[in-house]
């Protein structure tokens, strides 16, 4: 599916800031089901910003401004092409997970982290997803967050621990995918967050779009490292496997390591923030709207693009 | 040696490094023992007195932390110095330069280059991507000439041979070297002349050593002579006085964080005539504290965008940003395997017998002789957090049982080393005390050892702790040159080489 995204963040603040540091992280990725056709990032006060892809693989844009604002407005738009979920794998053993060369590329993925730090509550609602085989447990521990928790839009609980998280049974997409990655790992199965968007008209049920522009949120789901497979990906705000709606920004052990947007603004003024992401359903044979200046070749044709992505795999 | 200060001294058992076992002065000691051994009483507590005046009026003091009221103390200098002779000297001296190199290589190689060498399983991946000093921000992060342990303090012992073993690796912010200086400016005022013809070598230098280290690491854009700085979290910090004191030394601006401000990815500080850009930042602030952007947002010590201008290519910071990865303790018993690996050359210098408790059957073996063994976190520095086997209670020791069962990665576990020791004063008199050393080894256009180092003393009768923030103090370190004047008690057994 090729899809626009605007994304638009607009900090007011309520005083004269004279300095802010920031990176920004809202690039879609490359990778085996996605592919990125275009990208641009634009700040007022307008600033140089330095690209850059960090450790996890996310593209990082990084700019200062130094002039006083008022307020301090960044937009990134992007253009993308993704196909639909990977096929879920059959049932596989645990015994891969101990095996050296997997422990070697996964154990950072198996720690605790400011977001993912769980106690017994977490661990035991974990053991009681726990199967035979890996691809059960990992769908296990998606369909018992599902169960557990009732999404509630309005206040994140970023900064909570996972077992407050659970206790209160609420939440948003961020900590519905912290509270899976803990689980995960708690059961000794490697998980990594994902920061992305979403098509849909609901983050809740993630359901079909019936127009072609929608008004969305970042989003967020999780990723659990299964031995021969790969990484599987499941959301389970709304139930579903990452699929063709799905667009990736990048992952980390958690939201720390792929945040849209940190910085560090001088002064003691305070911001209202207002994020708002659009995301438009294009024709395959259309030039991306959203970015400016035109491009002057033509958007691939999805086989292009699909074999574009296998060549990357 | 006579009747004097030395009468009664006791080797205990141990290496000694001044008096040999049959009693006489080791080679290149002798001058040094018959001086002390011919002061009376009232001498040394004369000499005493005049070096506390000297070090009160020079303001060498130091900070102990934890302590609600007058943190800052007057730094504790034993007057009886420590001396290594040219030979034993230039043996250390190529095994440090040897370990630094290897260090610097395996830092580039994990943050710049190919990760080889856990490509090729000689450092497991999985323990370097578990340690707290892998800095995920500082990948992919390029430092010039691959200098990322600039300053580097090595802690070395001598053991019950006599042989040097290095027992960690100080690669983030090691500090004391300004009291190496200060020791010794100190030791000229107090003892005037008196060894003049030993041939003793330098220290003075060390600022600009220092310093053309610092201009080396450069970006390559600053020019022919690069503007460097020194970065301190302020005067709370325990060391504020080393940062003032290097400062100084080499003749450049002492900045907090907030004098500095990064624009469009260039860092300058603020003086009284503007904004003057900065090439080269040698940060006394610890990684996390660096960039509230990146790191700790509540960080008030850093400069916001630093990490973004130090990718950028504008603006080098010594030491490089993520270095721990290479002093984590676990990863320490690799050193050695590091050294084959990037230099093909055996090391000159070996570890401490070390146990990596991650591993089952090590961890198994280890804890059998818990109490027999010293038990180190990974991440620490200056002595926190150990625990000495042979004298913890059985609480201490089955919390440290428990500790390490819950977290093997987070401990290791080494025997215990009888330190060397070195006459010390003592009420009026001599009394061996043990000691380590802290070399400080620079890299710049080529990796330069400072002649000596800080060594430290632990002045409790049969203490091993020789940290300052833990009732330690320290001495005079002196090489030897081989040039001084004939030494009588070169005559002695030559089993005092111990090499």
């Amino acid at each position: 599916m090729r899809l626009d995204i605007r994304n638009r963040t607009l900090y007011a603040y309520d005083d004269w800031v004279a300095e802010s540091q920031n990176e920004v992280r809202l690039a879609p990725l490359t990778d085996g089901r996605q592919h990125l056709v275009a990208y641009r990032l634009s700040v007022a006060p307008s600033s140089r910003s330095l690209a850059f892809t960090d450790y996890w693989g996310t593209r990082v844009d990084a700019f200062g401004v130094r002039e006083p604002h008022l307020s301090l407005e960044i937009v990134a738009e992007a253009a993308v092409e993704t196909a639909g979920a990977r096929p879920r794998p059959e049932a596989i053993g645990w015994d891969g997970l101990s095996e050296q060369e997997f422990r070697d590329r996964h154990d950072e993925y198996l720690a605790r982290t400011p977001h993912a730090d769980w106690g017994p509550a977490v661990a035991d609602a974990a053991a009681d997803a726990r199967a035979d085989d890996l691809v059960s447990t990992v769908v296990g521990v998606h369909d018992l967050v599902r169960e557990r928790m009732a999404y509630e839009t309005g206040s994140t609980h970023i900064g909570i621990d996972v077992d407050r998280v659970l206790a209160e049974g609420h939440g948003v997409c961020q900590d519905f995918a912290h509270l899976a990655v803990a689980m995960c790992r708690s059961l000794g199965v490697p998980a990594r967050y994902v920061s992305g968007y979403l098509f849909t008209s609901s983050d809740r049920t993630g359901e079909n779009v019936d127009g072609d522009l929608v008004n969305v949120q970042t989003h967020a789901w999780f990723e659990a490292a299964v031995p021969g497979h790969g990484w599987m990906a499941l959301d389970p705000t709304n139930g579903r496997e990452v699929g063709v709606r799905h667009v990736k920004i990048g992952h980390g052990r958690d939201y720390d390591d792929v945040p849209p947007i940190r910085g560090a603004v001088s002064g003691s003024s305070t911001a209202e923030v207002e994020t708002d992401v659009e995301i438009r359903r294009m024709d395959p044979s259309q030039q991306a709207t959203v970015l400016a200046p035109p491009r002057t070749h033509p958007a691939p044709e999805p086989s292009t693009a699909q074999a574009q992505q296998q060549q990357q795999q | 040696m006579a009747g004097g200060l030395f009468s009664g001294y006791d080797l205990g058992g141990f290496y000694d490094e001044a008096i040999g076992p049959d009693g006489t002065p080791r080679p290149g000691q002798g001058p040094v023992v018959d001086w002390f051994d011919a002061l009376s009483p009232d001498d040394l507590r004369h000499h005493g007195a005049l070096r506390d005046d000297v070090l009160r009026s020079r303001g060498i003091t130091f900070t102990v932390y934890g302590e609600a009221q007058g943190i800052e103390r007057t730094w504790p200098m034993d007057l009886f110095p420590r001396i290594i002779r040219a030979d034993e000297w230039s043996h250390l001296e190529r095994g440090l330069a040897q370990r630094v190199d290897a260090c610097n290589r395996f830092l580039e190689d994990l943050y710049v280059g190919d990760q080889a060498i856990l490509e090729d399983g000689v450092v497991p991946r999985w323990l370097v991507m578990t340690s707290s000093g892998f800095e995920r921000e500082a990948f992919h992060v390029s430092v010039p000439h691959g200098a990322r342990c600039l300053v580097s303090g090595v802690d070395v012992v001598r053991g019950a041979d006599g042989r040097f073993l290095v027992l960690e690796d100080n690669l983030r912010n090691p500090s004391g070297v300004s009291y190496v200086l200060e020791n010794r400016a100190t030791m000229a005022r107090v003892l005037t002349g008196a060894f003049d013809r030993m041939g003793i070598r330098s220290v003075d230098h060390y600022g600009r050593s220092l310093l053309a280290a610092l201009k080396h690491a450069a970006p390559p854009a600053a020019g022919d002579d690069p503007v460097v700085c020194v970065l301190t979290p302020g005067v709370f910090n325990s060391a504020y006085f080393e940062h003032a004191f290097l400062a100084r030394q080499m003749g450049v601006e002492l900045v907090e964080g907030r004098d500095l401000v990064v624009d469009d990815h260039v860092v300058a500080m603020r003086t009284t005539g503007g904004l003057r850009k900065v090439d080269v930042i040698y940060r006394r602030i610890d990684d996390h504290f660096l960039d509230p952007v990146v790191f700790n947002p509540g960080s008030t010590l850093g400069v916001p965008g630093l990490m973004a201008a130090v990718r950028a290519g504008t603006v080098t910071v010594a030491n490089a940003v993520g270095n721990g990865v290479a002093d984590d303790k676990a990863v320490y018993p690799y050193v050695p395997a590091m050294i084959r690996y990037y230099l093909g050359e055996e090391p000159l210098i070996d570890n401490a017998t070390t146990y990596v408790l991650w591993d089952d059957d090590e961890r198994a073996a280890a804890l059998d002789r818990i109490d027999e063994l010293v038990w180190k976190p990974v991440a620490e520095s200056g002595g926190y957090g150990i625990l000495i086997g042979p004298q913890a209670t059985d609480a201490e020791l089955a919390a440290m049982r428990d500790t390490v069962e819950a977290d093997p990665r987070g401990w290791i576990a080494q025997e215990v080393v009888a330190l060397s020791r070195v006459p010390s004063c003592v009420d009026g008199r001599l009394e061996g005390r043990h000691v380590d050393l802290r070399p400080f080894v620079l890299t710049g256009e080529s990796i330069e050892v400072i002649p000596g180092g800080l060594t430290r003393v632990a002045m409790r009768e049969g203490s091993l702790i020789v940290n300052s923030s833990q009732g330690g103090g320290s001495k005079d370190t002196w090489v030897l040159d081989g040039t001084g004047a004939a030494d009588p008690s070169d005559r002695s057994p030559s089993e005092g080489s111990a090499a």
